[in-house]
């Protein structure tokens, strides 16, 4: 199908374009230019005063796998909240824990067109992708954990950057995974014997290696491969009073890196590792030394992990720090096991904005976002641990809006004012950086290059919102910005027009993205290795380990060369 | 008064949250009132003759609504009659008013409510008062009365208000529970696991969970969760 969308006002910060009156083509599922078209043929759409942009791109949220499951199972008070009923389209239920089609249903209905799992544990990589392939309506990619991986340990121990490539990209492959995400390094394999990696140089029980070691060694051989998306990192001592410091020693981890193309370290939902103080009772806010640090580099990007007032469900791979959430709160829990590659925890949560923690947790996460450059930041609520990632445009209006912040801000816990700079922020983004946090940006962090742009060649992943930014003032119209961002008017996947005024109108499978690197090593350099490790350690055997690419149902396989 | 006789014997169920406030709507506007039968979206003039007298609020349902899931949840005011059997979750999250189900009532009735009064002439089923799965809070005020016998998981996380059951109950009576009184004249199984307060009074024989100790007119515990609740034997 061909597609004119005429009279729009487009802003593709990739492009430069700011708020340019110009249509856009599109053919066979690319955008392409007005010559490749013949007018006749296209179907038109009218979008006259409104906002065209890339489709969103979510980088970081939980959407399949054990994790999402678990918490599934486990708050069957999620489950209560009907959004459809099955006809058309598939039954799709949740509060804030979706089942797999509200996920795409509602990133659709939102203008959102991609979104990544952040941690698939390896060896649950069928299952990550069975739930994936379950997701309608989105393109989709999964982050296999490598943190606390045994095989991982042993070659940073032995300082072996060949042999940790040839790994990285064996697992890649076994996985479908997409790139490399560590989670809590060293600390995870330390909660085994109930312990945790605070500092970046704790010893790994065990192992003879420290988290600074094993973060560095994976950046160099993330970077050696030269992988589209970089190391992305949770950092240790994650949820801790104090925890900003060990986040920017972490970061500086990245110093003797660079890339011409992209960051070469991602720090994740960094509002959770940004607390000054030392206890809960003086806790208070480390976002301004941390956005001066990555303000002043040049090799980081981090996402936000915006907190937002009401449910959510911690899951992270991070299972000591579950463990500790679940202390704290009394809230039900659930470890999960992944052999020799880590683990993860489950913890229910309610964000009250008179809880002066969970208010203080909102204010960092807004002052990383208002802080720092928005070339480095994107917008996440770490999907479910911040909240729902349908309150996107909460942030967004929030981060345009000082008016809307100083509205909010009243009914908080007035310790945000004490232990946050918060309310003396007056700095407002522009459309066009939002549009960036939540298109452009993401994917050059993830190393996209036909998503979240509209130039010629571009995935035809388009969103039409209700909103002119000529007329609009995002200052003081921020509940027309919250709504409108809520419901695309329009929403094109791959060219076929999926949602008309925030409805679902048709159904499809997007594809599954991954990162073959084997072409780049000798697989046999680590085969012995592999071959002892499954013998030993591993509960099922070598040949059945992994996902292959004809088990998906729609793969794009990015061939690394 | 809005009297409600089904047209059908229902084959599978129907999901119809309503409630006194239906009389104030003219019989035209009730039967275009949208209910569930299975999945399929109707009218509840389809499924049901109706009929009205008056503008009291009041719900009358003559005949068989042992299928009709929701009646009278949510409800904040009236009254229901029910002349027959009627379905689960039957004065859910009720927060006043009054319900007399003539005959039997199945699972879940009363669950989370706040307050009302629910009478059943016959028995009732299980999780009569209780939470939701995963919610924190069960029955937190009102009364239901039971003339006939009860199932199990009665009253779980229960933290106030009043049931009495004059037949005999099953297993695992007021689990959880914080607040509120249960009272069972007949006998029961199991009664008070991890109770944290509120007193269960049963006059027949009844089992006490290991983490009860023994107080001069009873039982409290549950010690395990260190709890305050009190069992009596009338």
């Amino acid at each position: 199908m061909m597609l004119h969308i005429k009279n729009g006002v487009v802003i593709d910060p990739k492009n430069n374009v700011n708020a340019e009156k110009m249509d856009v083509f599109v053919k066979d599922g690319k955008i392409v230019d007005e010559s490749d078209v013949k007018r006749e043929d296209c179907k038109v759409i009218d979008a006259s005063n409104k906002l065209v942009v890339a489709g969103g791109v979510d980088m970081h949220a939980h959407i399949a796998g054990s994790k999402i499951n678990t918490g599934r199972e486990m708050r069957p008070e999620e489950m209560r909240v009907v959004r459809n009923i099955a006809g058309k389209f598939r039954a799709a239920i949740g509060r804030v824990l979706l089942t797999s089609p509200a996920i795409g249903y509602e990133y659709s209905k939102m203008g959102y067109t991609t979104a990544f799992e952040a941690a698939q544990p390896p060896v649950g990589a069928l299952h990550t992708h069975e739930e994936l392939d379950a997701i309608p309506l989105v393109d989709k990619g999964a982050l296999p954990v490598f943190g606390n991986w045994h095989l991982v340990f042993k070659y940073v121990a032995e300082k072996d950057i060949e042999k940790l490539k040839t790994f990285i990209a064996w697992a890649l492959e076994r996985t479908k995974g997409f790139g490399v995400k560590v989670v809590n390094p060293g600390g995870v394999e330390a909660w085994m014997y109930g312990g945790n990696c605070k500092s970046l140089d704790d010893s790994v029980p065990g192992f003879d290696v420290t988290p600074r070691e094993i973060i560095t060694s994976l950046i160099q051989a993330t970077e050696e491969l030269k992988l589209n998306h970089s190391v992305h990192l949770h950092c240790n001592n994650l949820g801790t009073p104090g925890n900003y410091q060990t986040t920017l020693e972490t970061m500086k981890l990245a110093g003797k890196f660079s890339n011409d193309k992209r960051q070469v370290l991602h720090v994740t939902h960094v509002q959770f590792n940004s607390y000054a103080g030392s206890s809960w009772r003086d806790v208070g806010s480390g976002a301004a030394e941390i956005a001066k640090y990555v303000n002043s580099v040049d090799n980081i990007t981090i996402d936000m992990g915006q907190p937002i007032f009401g449910h959510a469900t911690a899951m992270t791979g991070d299972a000591p720090f579950q463990f500790t959430l679940h202390k704290l709160t009394g809230a039900r829990w659930s470890n999960k096991d992944s052999e020799i590659e880590g683990g993860a925890g489950i913890v229910p949560l309610i964000y009250l904005p008179k809880n002066p923690i969970h208010a203080l947790q909102w204010a960092i996460g807004l002052e990383l976002g208002l802080l720092i450059d928005s070339d480095k930041v994107v917008l996440s609520t770490d999907y479910p641990n911040g909240g729902p990632f349908t309150e996107y445009p909460y942030i967004m209006a929030m981060l345009m809006s000082k008016k809307m912040r100083e509205k909010e801000l009243e009914r908080v816990s007035p310790y945000v004012q004490k232990a946050t700079n918060l309310a003396a922020i007056d700095n407002e983004k522009t459309l066009f950086e939002l549009i960036h946090m939540t298109r452009s940006l993401p994917s050059r962090v993830l190393g996209l290059d036909n998503k979240g742009h509209l130039g010629i060649g571009a995935d035809a992943d388009i969103a039409i919102y209700d909103l002119n930014p000529e007329n609009v003032d995002t200052s003081n119209d921020f509940e027309t910005v919250y709504k409108t961002f809520k419901k695309a008017v329009y929403t094109i996947k791959g060219g076929e027009i999926v949602v008309k005024d925030g409805e679902l109108v048709k159904d499809l499978w997007g594809t599954t993205y991954w990162v073959d690197a084997t072409g780049k090593v000798s697989m046999e350099a680590i085969d012995a290795d592999l071959d002892e490790y499954f013998a030993n350690y591993y509960s099922l055997e070598r040949s059945n380990y992994g996902v292959e690419e004809a088990w998906l149902r729609n793969a794009t396989k990015l061939i690394m060369g | 008064m809005i009297v409600l006789k089904p047209k059908v014997d229902f084959a599978i169920s129907v999901e119809a949250e309503i409630t006194p406030e239906l009389a104030t709507m003219s019989v035209e506007e009730i039967s275009k009132f949208q209910v569930y039968y299975g999945k399929e979206k109707v009218e509840l003039g389809e499924l049901f003759e109706i009929s009205k007298e008056g503008d009291d609020a009041k719900l009358v349902l003559d005949g068989d609504f042992g299928k009709v899931k929701w009646v009278g949840a949510r409800m904040e005011d009236g009254e229901i009659v029910v002349k027959g059997d009627i379905g689960d979750h039957c004065g859910a999250y009720m927060k006043g008013g009054k319900i007399t189900v003539e005959g039997d009532a199945k699972d879940w009735l009363g669950a989370e409510m706040k307050g009302g009064e629910i009478t059943v002439k016959g028995n009732a089923r299980n999780y009569m008062g209780s939470a939701y799965w995963g919610d924190a809070t069960g029955m937190s005020g009102g009364k239901i009365t039971v003339e006939g016998n009860v199932f199990n998981y009665i009253g779980e996380k229960m933290s106030g208000g009043e049931m009495v059951i004059k037949g005999n109950a099953g297993d695992f009576i007021g689990t959880e529970m914080k607040g509120g009184t249960i009272t069972i004249h007949g006998n029961c199984g199991f009664v008070g696991g991890d109770m944290k307060d509120g007193v269960i009074k049963v006059k027949g024989n009844f089992e006490v969970v290991p983490g009860f100790k023994r107080v001069e007119d009873g039982f409290e515990g549950d010690v395990n969760s260190g709890g305050k609740g009190k069992i009596i034997q009338l």
